[in-house]
């Protein structure tokens, strides 16, 4: 792989959406005529498995990615950190994008101060482990449905990682950083996406790296820029979705466990902090919500007439009897937070959250 | 209309017809003989603000249990799903306002009727105790969607 170049993974949408479809052929096509960019097309990033081709080939990239694919960014970033492929969420300023303030929070480990809202105590993110000295940036296909606003922003991010190689070859101390950077799992490209890479029909990459998965998958992916490793999630769910790692950090470790369609647990997550990226409300999704246009205020924990936990314990019961089991209603499980928790945190007055809400008009 | 009970919200007076049911999803219930019909509450209707799209997932008539999710809402800042109030069978949509739902937020208490029932009304609360229940649940509301507006 050519150090000096980025490597740009389109990740397309799942089905054959036409619409989808020709912004994906579009892109790759524009993209393979860009300078310095190497173009790789893989299947639904969601749907991968570990031993996917495509999930390799991402892994066994070492410099810098820009991952596109019809997910939130957020939601997309913390899935590949799950899958190993780990770095530096890159600063992506596509227009119409979410990310712009919200997403300096998730850059450095001093981001103490974004949640300094007068309650002193609250648990500290746990932030991704083991992350490299590189960056990845991922966008959201859906964002705009024109190729050229994210060509644009792909050379602008190409130049911005260019400049940045540059400085740090220039302190001297890159290369002995990229040897113990290497991630686990390395494949040389040229196995997987070798003589076959540019045949067919101009979209680049193999007939494997573009191998449909077996299935749809549906599992949670834990945001670590918010999960405090309260562990209420692993006490919650009833069907071994989760675990924790030699260092006692929470994960998802039986992603197939997870049962389709159910997002109860995240709804328990006193942070926010897990995501099912295919859930139909854009809070659950993986949206920085608020800090989008387009983007809305979720009021079904409100209209629902339940709390979002007897939400989530209906939902788990649902699936508790779909197995055969009995349903638990409240009774295992519940976080112990409800109530205590909640009582920190300043009043806000009403006018000024409306205020706030008004403001998402646009 | 005739009396009111009414809610603060901040600024806003939310107003609450003296002579309707209410229930814990915010929506007012109406007794018409057997049938019931429900709308959105002034309170609800704040919160979503300019409604301008909703829908049904299932036809009419059909039997639902109270929680089922049964349609959708969303105005240009909010979003949410919408529950059965009450258990029993749901006669009939207000098809009105399928093309425009506007009228939810113009008029929640009469054109903005959302649909009828046939069914358990004794979870339905009085005015009075509607009004306490939003208030008792205010400042975890208030919280709760500062935490979304923030997006933390």
């Amino acid at each position: 792989m050519n150090p000096s170049k980025l490597t740009v993974v389109l990740s397309q949408a799942q089905g054959q959406h036409p619409v989808r479809r020709h912004l994906e052929e579009n892109l790759a096509s524009a993209l393979l005529l860009e300078h310095g960019i190497d173009v790789s097309v893989i299947p639904h990033l969601y749907d991968l498995t570990e031993d996917h081709t495509g999930m390799l080939f991402l892994r066994s990239i070492t410099g810098d990615i820009v991952v596109l694919s019809w997910l939130y960014p957020r939601a997309a970033h913390w899935m590949l950190d799950r899958h190993g492929v780990k770095g530096k969420p890159g600063e992506a300023r596509l227009a119409g994008g979410e990310e712009e303030e919200e997403e300096e929070e998730e850059v450095g480990p001093a981001s103490e101060d974004t949640e300094a809202i007068g309650d002193e105590e609250k648990p500290k993110p746990i932030e991704a482990a083991d992350v490299p000295d590189r960056y990845i940036y991922t966008l959201d296909l859906r964002q705009q449905d024109r190729p050229e606003p994210y060509l644009e922003e792909i050379r602008r991010i190409a130049a911005e990682c260019l400049g940045r190689r540059k400085n740090t070859l220039s302190e001297g101390h890159s290369a002995s950083r990229a040897g113990e950077m290497k991630p686990r799992g390395f494949i040389a490209r040229e196995s997987i996406a070798g003589p076959a890479a540019s045949r067919g029909n101009g979209r680049p990459g193999s007939e494997q790296l573009l191998a449909t998965p077996a299935r749809r998958r549906w599992y949670p992916v834990i945001d670590f820029s918010r999960c405090t490793n309260c562990m209420e999630c692993i006490d919650f769910c009833l069907f071994g979705v989760y675990g924790v790692d030699a260092k006692d950090r929470i994960l998802v470790e039986n992603p197939d466990n997870c049962k389709k369609g159910c997002p109860a647990c995240s709804r328990v997550c006193p942070e926010h902090a897990i995501i099912f990226p295919e859930y139909k409300t854009p809070a659950i999704a993986g949206a920085n919500l608020g800090s989008i246009s387009g983007l809305k205020i979720d009021l079904t924990r409100f209209f629902g007439g339940d709390d979002a936990l007897s939400l989530a314990a209906k939902e788990r019961d649902r699936e508790l009897v779909r197995d055969g089991r009995s349903a638990v209603g409240l009774t295992a499980g519940i976080p112990k937070r409800q109530g205590a928790r909640n009582k920190e945190g300043p009043r806000d007055e009403l006018d000024q959250l409306m205020d706030k809400l008004d403001k998402l008009d646009l | 209309m005739s009396e009111c009970l009414t809610f603060q919200m901040g600024k806003y007076e939310a107003r609450f017809p003296a002579d309707l049911f209410y229930t814990r999803n915010h929506m007012w219930m109406r007794t018409e003989g057997r049938r019931l019909v429900f709308g959105l509450t002034a309170y609800a209707v704040r919160l979503l603000k300019d409604v301008y799209f909703l829908d049904w997932q299932t036809s009419a008539p059909v039997e639902v249990e109270r929680g089922q999710e049964i349609g959708s809402i969303e105005s240009s800042k909010a979003l949410s799903s919408i529950f059965a109030p009450v258990q029993g069978t749901l006669l009939r949509f207000n098809d009105d306002l399928l093309s425009d739902p506007s009228a939810i937020s113009i008029d929640p208490y009469g054109a903005g009727w959302l649909f009828e029932m046939e069914g358990d009304a004794s979870v339905a609360l009085r005015p009075e105790d509607y009004v306490k229940f939003l208030d008792a649940g205010w400042e975890a509301t208030q919280r709760a969607l500062k935490k979304q507006v923030q997006g933390s």
